[in-house]
């Protein structure tokens, strides 16, 4: 029997590829997941430990809570209160100490003089530090010296390289406190590594450090050496017994250690995220299997009928079917893990056409990467080839004297029952997870969609005759090809709706997806149109934070009126982290309006807050109430509520006035900047002074009100971009499954075709034939997978709604693009059939038994 | 016994035909020269593995032979292209196989007209209804070949084999898969076709009764022509056979 399944796998050795291939890249998809995020942990690891072999100890502030939500685009995961510089000397007189150095770090963007542009910022920080005795632990000096006094500058390895800046270049830098022209003195590399993860690095000497960052007798951190055979943990007590309250003593390995399991949580998330899409290909490959071993099984229905007329028990039957499925799907599987390694080198190229830079060490390929991948295909490969495995079991001796190679089929009534369950218990599952509150929405939403995918995918042969009619009936009359190529779509309805549904899946994702993205751009837009007054917005390309100087430069131009500063950042309320935002009461009302619907921002002063309605309503909290809010450097700070609002869209949830804001952070750099053209003056006249005021910030951009409303879009149609093309991944799977099941269906009409050439049908007809079945297969599971797509995306929509996405848009261009593209695919995917079935052999084919 | 052949719609000249190479070779056909009359019904008759088939595949433009020429009409195939071929098979020449003849998916009247149809033309109305009539399957014309009787099915591909109004039709064993009377219906259809509109027609049959309906035999034995008899009756052919050795 089982001699009978290798025969079987060999006589196919391009069906089986076909096969595979959905599987190897569905496989390669997970694989290449663990091996990316696999990499980029150790890439960190090696740094952070190299980091920590320099040093003993860590002298700093303690942080009230440690899971610190980064604000919008600073990527901050820290927010210590500085120490005194006072402290350094005490420390290094601690006997057992050989070094103790201060350190301070902050944002610091270093300007590509050639361009005008600022280098990185794109996901990864630019950082400003001070070089210390203790530095060059980490940094390696590749070319010229340390930087030593108040002009000069050493920069990372990576920006010199794509900024081309050498040594003896003058560089402008932006910081906190403005822009400053530095000379290169000094090019550093992270040992073996030009950059630490894609971020920019800047280093000053001590006292330009915390002049330019803002902490002039302050240091963030101080670390410290101990003498060689001191003991570090009797010296940490003996550091720690002089400190005062609120600082700590920790081992450097420790703080290497936070700052692993942080980037791993961070990298967790990643992870996550892609194996959704791994999720989505496997699925689609699944389908696709399926659909393979249905059409294999009912080609060899007069095959396995002979083996059981000769003896062969149905769980014979059935184990052979499993034994080739479960060879396909280890092979598959392990090409699978080999083509993982090229998708991670593919996805890191990919996510840095999207802007974020990863760092690079050798590819890590663990044992647990290739035992769940595996696993994963193989476990996929057999739960699809169960069911025609059973079908085939179905088979009785008799069927080995018939003609037809009909395929098996179930009860129609119980195929629209089961998909019709499906559907129903999909879109419940959606509601739940969407509307209801379950413990794992993701998860349950996850599963309802693909439930509903499944019950449209059992539903669909019903609508596969028609629908496949239709689209064929404008070009059938003109042409015999086109007849043909219709009426094969439609002579099996099950295999034409298996193989579209495939294709149903990653359309429905998509649409969906565009669908999203839209009504997102359509609410902001609206939102931002009501409660922008502003003429101009100053922000950064990649709303990352900017110097405070650029709105007191703006506040003294004549032709500005109100300007607005906005600064952003993330603390605690009940133990649930959110953010919350500092502006100053007295010119908000002139730049947005936030709809203020109970108290008065006039009354925001001191330790007061404002708060979204909605927050509101579902706290149950009303002017005068206290928020138990908790912030990272100071720990508990109740405020008092004095106004509620509206418009939380600019703002967020939480405003404090900025007094406020700057009594509870240490990072002060603002968000956004919006500015009124002041009486009388032109919008164009106000933003050329701006222009002009800001030129030596490359990174804020200084838009106007239309403008800044297509960044924001611009900006969702780049994630859009994003997700689109890992969904593509499930696309090119379903592609791969119309090239398949055309391939299976020419070589089960070889005769057919053999006449067709006879009777004069010339080789570009029967390609003609071929592409027009692809084409409306194609166009069928578009169709299908639109239709479930705006359904999604109409619910997700409405789900949203609280959370802003107050607008349902469809757009009706690109979706109609995706039906276009879906039929160009179709056509794609008939090239290999189509030629195949064109250099048949006429004769041959006749003769063919 | 001679008679004048007026015109030859179909002949081979010194045909040989060898399939596979070395060891393996197996000459199918060893200088075969022979004519086919315009508006004659020729039979081809012989043993099992004779060539019959393979003469039939060379002279319809379905296979190339080793060596020799090949004329249908003033044509000589040998010479043509692939696509030219193809369009020679579409607008010269009709074809009945013994068995699947017929494409799954269309009506039996689209069946008919399909090597007009890929052909782009229209379809003569009056010529069309005329073969439908002799074949008698004006009730069954949009019915799916799965819808039809064996014999149905074989003179739909008749029916398909004149709709072009072909120079000649070739036959392989058209009725070997038919009951005694279909076969006869489907006989007398061809040989209607050839009495009443001058078609050309040559059928490979095994069946000496079958070979009595044409107007002249060729025999086949061992890739050869090994004689001929005008005017066949089942007796004279059985005969003949007998002498064979066949
Ligand atoms: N494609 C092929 N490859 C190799 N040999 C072939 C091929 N086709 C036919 N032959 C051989 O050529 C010879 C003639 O075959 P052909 O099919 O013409 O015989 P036939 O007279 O039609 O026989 P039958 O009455 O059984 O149909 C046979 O020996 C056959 O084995
Ligand atoms: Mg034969």
């Amino acid at each position: 029997m089982f001699r009978a399944t290798w025969r079987s796998l060999l006589a196919r050795k391009l069906r089986l590829l076909l096969t595979a291939g959905s599987i190897v890249l569905g496989v390669g998809f997970v694989a290449g997941t663990y091996v990316l995020t696999d990499t980029m942990n150790a890439a960190f690891e090696e740094l952070f430990a190299r980091a920590a072999s320099g040093a003993d100890l860590v002298v700093r502030s303690r942080q009230a809570f440690e899971d610190i939500a980064a604000g919008p685009g600073t990527g901050a995961t820290e927010e210590r209160r500085p120490i005194p510089e006072a402290l350094l000397e005490e420390i290094a007189s601690v006997p057992g100490v050989e070094i103790a150095a201060g350190d301070v770090s902050g944002a610091a963007s270093i300007v590509d003089p050639d361009s005008d542009e600022v280098l990185g910022g794109l996901g990864p920080p630019t950082i400003g530090t001070n070089w210390t005795a203790l530095a060059d632990a980490v940094l390696t000096v590749r070319e010229g010296r340390p930087p030593d006094g108040p002009g000069e500058v050493a920069i990372d390895a990576g920006s010199a390289r794509t900024g081309e800046i050498g040594i003896g270049d003058r560089v402008p830098i932006l910081t906190g406190t403005g822009r400053e022209v530095f000379e290169v003195v000094g090019i550093l590399g992270f040992g073996p590594a030009d950059n630490l993860g894609g971020a920019t690095l800047a280093v000053f000497d001590t006292e330009t450090a915390q002049r330019l960052l803002d902490k002039e007798g302050v240091y963030d951190t101080i670390t410290v050496k101990a003498e060689e055979d001191v003991d570090p943990v009797a010296l940490r007590a003996a550091i720690q017994a002089r400190l005062p309250k609120g600082l700590e003593t920790v081992s450097s390995t420790d703080v290497a250690d936070e700052n692993a399991q942080a980037l791993r949580e961070g990298l967790g998330f990643f992870r996550t995220a892609l194996l959704v899409f791994a999720a989505v290909a496997l699925f689609v490959g699944g389908f696709l299997i399926l659909n393979t071993f249905s059409i294999i099984v009912a080609q060899r229905t007069r095959e396995l009928a002979l083996l059981r007329t000769l003896g062969a028990t149905r769980a014979q039957v059935l184990g052979s079917v499993v034994v080739e499925a479960a060879i396909v799907g280890v092979l598959a599987s392990a090409v699978g893990v080999g083509a993982g390694v090229g998708i991670a080198i593919g996805l890191r190229g990919l996510l840095g056409a999207f802007g974020i830079d990863l760092p690079t060490t050798a590819i890590q390929l663990e044992p647990r990467t290739v035992v769940v991948s595996i696993a994963v295909g193989l476990g996929v490969t057999i739960l699809a080839a169960v069911l025609p495995a059973r079908h085939a079991a179905r088979v009785a001796p008799l069927q080995a004297l018939r003609d037809t190679a009909a395929e098996a089929s179930g009860s129609l009534a119980r195929r629209a029952l089961l998909g019709g369950a499906a559907a129903l218990a999909g879109v419940g599952a959606l509601a739940v997870g969407l509307f209801g509150s379950p413990s794992n929405p993701a998860v349950v939403v996850g599963v309802g969609a693909a439930l509903t995918f499944a019950g449209v995918a059992v539903w669909s042969p019903f609508l596969a005759r028609p629908v496949a009619g239709a689209l064929g009936a404008p070009f059938e009359r003109r042409s015999v090809p086109a007849r043909l190529g219709r009426e094969n779509a439609r002579r099996n309805p099950r295999r034409t709706a298996a193989t579209a549904s495939a294709l149903m899946i990653g359309l429905g994702l998509v649409s969906m997806v565009a669908i999203l993205a839209a009504s997102l751009k359509a609410s902001l837009d609206e939102a931002l149109r009501k409660t922008l007054k502003a003429d101009l917005t100053l922000s950064t390309t990649s709303f990352t934070p900017f110097s405070p100087a650029v709105a007191r430069r703006v506040a003294a131009l004549p032709e500005v009126g109100a300007v607005g500063t906005f600064r952003q950042a993330g603390f605690k309320v009940d133990g649930d982290t959110s953010f919350l935002t500092g502006l100053d009461p007295s010119t908000v009302e002139a730049v947005t309006s936030l709809g203020v619907s109970a108290g008065s921002l006039a009354d925001l002063r001191g330790d007061a807050i404002a708060v979204a309605s909605d927050v509101a309503t579902e706290r149950g909290w009303s002017v005068g109430d206290r928020v138990p809010a908790a912030f990272p450097s100071v720990g508990e700070r109740p405020l008092r509520i004095v106004a509620i609002y509206d418009e939380d869209r600019l703002v967020g949830d939480y405003v404090v006035p900025l007094e406020t804001y700057e009594d509870l952070y240490v990072e002060q750099l603002d968000a956004f900047v919006l500015v009124r053209a002041a009486e009388g003056v032109a919008t164009d006249e106000a933003r050329r002074a701006v222009e002009a005021a800001v030129v030596g910030f490359p990174n804020v951009d200084v838009q106007d009100q239309a403008a800044f409303r297509e960044k924001q879009a611009a900006f969702i149609d780049q994630l859009l971009g994003l997700v689109t093309a890992l969904l593509m991944m499930a696309i090119v799977i379903a592609l791969f499954g119309i090239v398949n099941t055309l391939g299976l269906s020419i070589y089960e009409r070889t005769r057919e075709l053999g006449l067709l050439r006879a009777v004069g049908m010339s080789r570009a007809q029967v390609r003609r034939m071929i592409r027009w079945e692809a084409v409306i297969i194609a166009v069928f599971g578009a169709l299908l997978g639109l239709a479930v797509g705006i359904g999604f995306g109409w619910a997700l929509r409405r789900a949203l709604e609280p959370e802003g996405v107050t607008r349902l848009a469809l757009p009706a261009a690109q979706l109609g693009a995706y039906l276009a593209a879906a039929a160009l695919a179709g056509v794609l995917a008939a090239v290999w059939p189509a030629r195949r079935a064109s250099r048949l052999d006429v004769l041959a084919s006749i003769a063919y038994e | 016994m001679t008679v004048a052949i007026t015109r030859a719609a179909a002949r081979a000249a010194s045909v040989r035909k060898v399939y596979g190479r070395g060891d393996a070779a197996v000459e199918a056909l060893r200088d075969v020269t022979v004519a086919f009359g315009e508006g004659e019904f020729t039979a081809i008759m012989g043993p099992s593995g004779s060539g019959k088939s393979t003469l039939l595949h060379c002279l319809a433009g379905l296979d190339r032979p080793t060596s020799g020429q090949v004329f249908i009409g003033d044509v000589d195939l040998t010479t043509l292209s692939d696509r030219a071929l193809t369009d020679l098979r579409r607008d010269r020449v009709g074809f009945v196989f013994q068995a699947f003849n017929l494409i799954p998916t269309l009506s039996a009247e689209e069946n008919i007209t399909l090597p007009v149809d890929i052909a782009g033309r229209k379809v003569d109305r009056s010529w069309f209804d005329r073969i439908v009539d002799t074949v008698g399957l004006r009730d069954r014309l949009h019915h799916r070949p799965a819808e039809l009787s064996g014999g149905q099915q074989q003179r739909v591909a008749a029916a398909r084999a004149l709709v072009s109004r072909p120079t000649i039709v070739f036959a392989d064993e058209p009725t070997g898969n038919l009951d005694s009377r279909s076969g006869e219906e489907l006989l007398g259809f061809l040989r209607s076709a050839v009495d009443e509109h001058g078609q050309t027609i040559v059928m490979v049959t095994h069946d000496a009764r079958a070979a009595s309906h044409a107007d002249r035999v060729v025999f086949l034995a061992d890739g050869d022509v090994v004689g001929e008899m005008r005017e066949p009756t089942t007796e004279r052919v059985l005969d003949h056979l007998k002498s064979l050795g066949a």
